[in-house]
């Protein structure tokens, strides 16, 4: 059998053991295990145990635990609650202005946060019955917090990112600062949006009522506190990452910590919270670094295989794709398997697969991460099978049925992919932030 | 079911949860080493130590912390058809698919104990500043791919338990 023939039912065959719905590790473990079994006897027998190690010696994988348990503390600690009152009160007065709210607070809760679920789970829990009694129309509040929470993952500090950066071989940092710009400029474009739409037809955004807009100055300005928390946490982290005094990692652990503080220091942190947070920490954690020690097996044979060659010359050569061609095709089928995979599964999977494949044809792999990322957030939003339909559909108040979740979708997934199309025209969006703080 | 699985499904059980529990906590060991060397090497002189155990304590989080994540049932499944389907058909299907699993730790567990055999016996040490003997490390990874391995076989009783529709 040739090479690429194995690479291939390789595929097929992790493929279809992820459908009879094992652990996902599992699945992937077992083919890596079997196909290196195979092929190389029991030379082969070393290759799961040694990604175990090359796990251990990745240093920059240290940032999951921290990061996941800052996402626990700040959403079990509830501290997002008060971020919510603030936007309510400031952006209250004008058309859609709770919506824009919600985005605003969705960008504060990723700066402080690396997994999209978080997001979703705050926007779903405090925004969402809040914007709902107050007549706002339940289709574009949907849509508002979906689209909000997929900037978890593209405002550093993001979980997906390091995975990515992993695989990809790039530095994490570099990674982050890329993703900074573009989640802004697609949290800009949602407000944009908001804004316009809710100018057009007022009823679907209506003002807060009289009555409630009645607070004084000085309870506005003390709301306004609520807000410089997160500045803080996310200044502690990343102002000594980008001064270079402290290295990612340690940055990761000065965030984590200094999210646990500003909790205890604001009476939230109790025994419930804390025991919530510290084991759902190790819970997370250990759900994907399994995973990445699963998928590292897998792709240690498929490198030894050369599928990567193969699979290059089968694009550029046989079918005499150009690369622009090849990287839009990638991109869709990233909307196809998004559809029915998770983004950790998807990236494991695919990533060993593309990643190589986008460098030899010479893109620059920090860019790609970027679009990877949103690429893989529009792809959970699509109907029928996007995971944070589902996701969304577990959180959300029982009046909003799956058809709203899907039909809140749609204008927002065009704005993303807006946003995806002006960042592969002029990669400059994405890059010149990390170049501009490593060129110093 | 026999007295012995019921058995060995309480004792795995109950010592992985024991383990989880403890090491759940290990998070605050790698923050600490962390601030510790952000602090050692701003103050003073940097640590050559705090890389190393941080990675270390990073494995034993997650290899001994996985057995108790089984029990939480944190591990992600792909649930286009498994999350539709009832109680006992997953069971069914659980019961040939964990083969798979038990499988992918028994190699893990087979590279483990090469590599710490070789480890002991050559006193194998890490090529940095710091030099760390690798084998204790490698005593844990190998500890906790029992661990996990032992959990697994529990899941598939009580996978079996569940089809025979009996209380575990």
């Amino acid at each position: 059998m040739s090479y690429d023939l194995i690479a291939i039912f390789m595929f097929a065959s992790m493929m279809l053991m992820l459908m009879t719905g094992q652990r996902v590790f599992g699945a992937i473990g077992a083919v890596a295990a079997a196909a290196a079994l195979t092929l190389w006897g029991t030379g082969g027998s070393d290759i799961p145990f040694s990604s175990a190690m090359k796990l251990m010696n990745w240093y920059p994988l240290l940032t999951l635990p921290m990061f996941i348990f800052m996402g626990y503390v700040l959403s079990e600690s509830k501290i997002a609650d008060d971020l919510y009152k603030m936007f309510h009160v400031w952006m209250g007065p004008i058309h859609g202005g709770l919506a824009i709210g919600t985005i605003g607070l969705m960008v504060l809760v990723s700066a402080m946060n690396g997994l999209s679920v978080a997001g979703m789970a705050i926007g779903a829990t405090i925004a969402l019955p809040e914007l709902l009694r107050r007549g706002y129309d339940k289709r574009m509040v949907t849509g508002v917090v979906q689209a909000g929470s997929s900037l978890g993952i593209l405002v550093p500090p993001s979980v997906v990112l390091v995975l990515y950066a992993m695989i990809a071989r790039q530095p994490v940092g570099q990674l982050w600062l890329a993703g900074v710009v573009p989640g802004l400029i697609m949290a800009t474009m949602f407000i944009i949006y908001i804004a316009v739409r809710c100018r057009l037809q007022p009823e679907l955004g209506p003002v807060l009522p009289k009555e409630e807009r009645q607070v004084s100055l000085g309870e506005k300005l003390r709301l306004l506190r609520a807000g410089v928390l997160p500045i803080v946490i996310f200044a502690s982290m990343m102002v000594p990452f980008v001064k270079g005094w402290t290295s990612l990692v340690e940055s990761s652990a000065i965030g984590a910590m200094a999210a646990f503080v500003a909790a205890v220091v604001k009476g939230r942190m109790n025994r419930v919270v804390f025991e919530a947070s510290v084991r759902q920490t190790l819970a997370i954690s250990c759900m994907f670094m399994w995973i990445i020690l699963a998928a590292l097996g897998f792709g240690a044979v498929f490198d030894g295989l050369g599928a990567v060659k193969a699979i290059e010359s089968l694009f550029t050569e046989q079918l005499g794709l150009n690369p622009w061609m090849i990287l839009i095709l990638m991109q869709l089928s990233f909307l196809l398997m998004g559809t029915f995979l998770d983004d950790t599964a998807m990236l494991v999977i695919v990533a060993p697969l593309y990643v190589p494949l986008v460098a030899a044809l010479g893109f620059d792999l920090v860019w790609y991460g970027v679009l990877y990322t949103i690429t893989t957030q529009i792809a959970y939003m699509t109907p029928p099978f996007g995971y944070n339909l589902f996701l969304m559909r577990a959180m959300a108040p029982p009046e909003i049925t799956l058809r709203d979740i899907y039909g809140s979708i749609l204008p927002f997934v065009c704005v993303m992919l807006v946003a995806l199309a002006l960042i592969m025209t002029f990669p400059q969006i994405a890059l010149w932030l990390p170049e501009y703080v490593y060129n110093k | 079911m026999p007295g012995f699985v019921s058995g060995y499904i309480r004792v795995v059980d109950a010592i992985n949860y024991r383990v989880g529990r403890v090491v759940m906590y290990g998070i605050f060991v790698m923050a600490g080493i962390l601030l510790w060397s952000s602090i050692s090497k701003t103050f003073f002189l940097p640590s050559l130590w705090t890389l190393e155990a941080a990675q270390f304590a990073m494995v034993a989080y997650y290899i001994l912390g996985g057995p108790y994540s089984i029990q939480l049932d944190a591990n992600v499944r792909m649930d286009l058809f498994y999350g539709s389907w009832s109680a006992r058909k997953k069971a069914w299907v659980d019961v040939f698919t964990i083969f798979f699993l038990i499988f992918f730790l028994g190699v893990l567990l087979y590279g483990a104990y090469d590599s710490t055999s070789y480890a002991i016996k050559y006193g194998e040490r890490s090529p940095s500043a710091w030099r760390p003997y690798m084998w204790p490390i490698k005593v844990v990874m190998c500890v906790g791919l029992v661990l996990m391995l032992l959990q697994a076989i529990s899941e598939l009783f009580k996978d079996i338990a569940r089809i025979r529709g009996e209380d575990i």
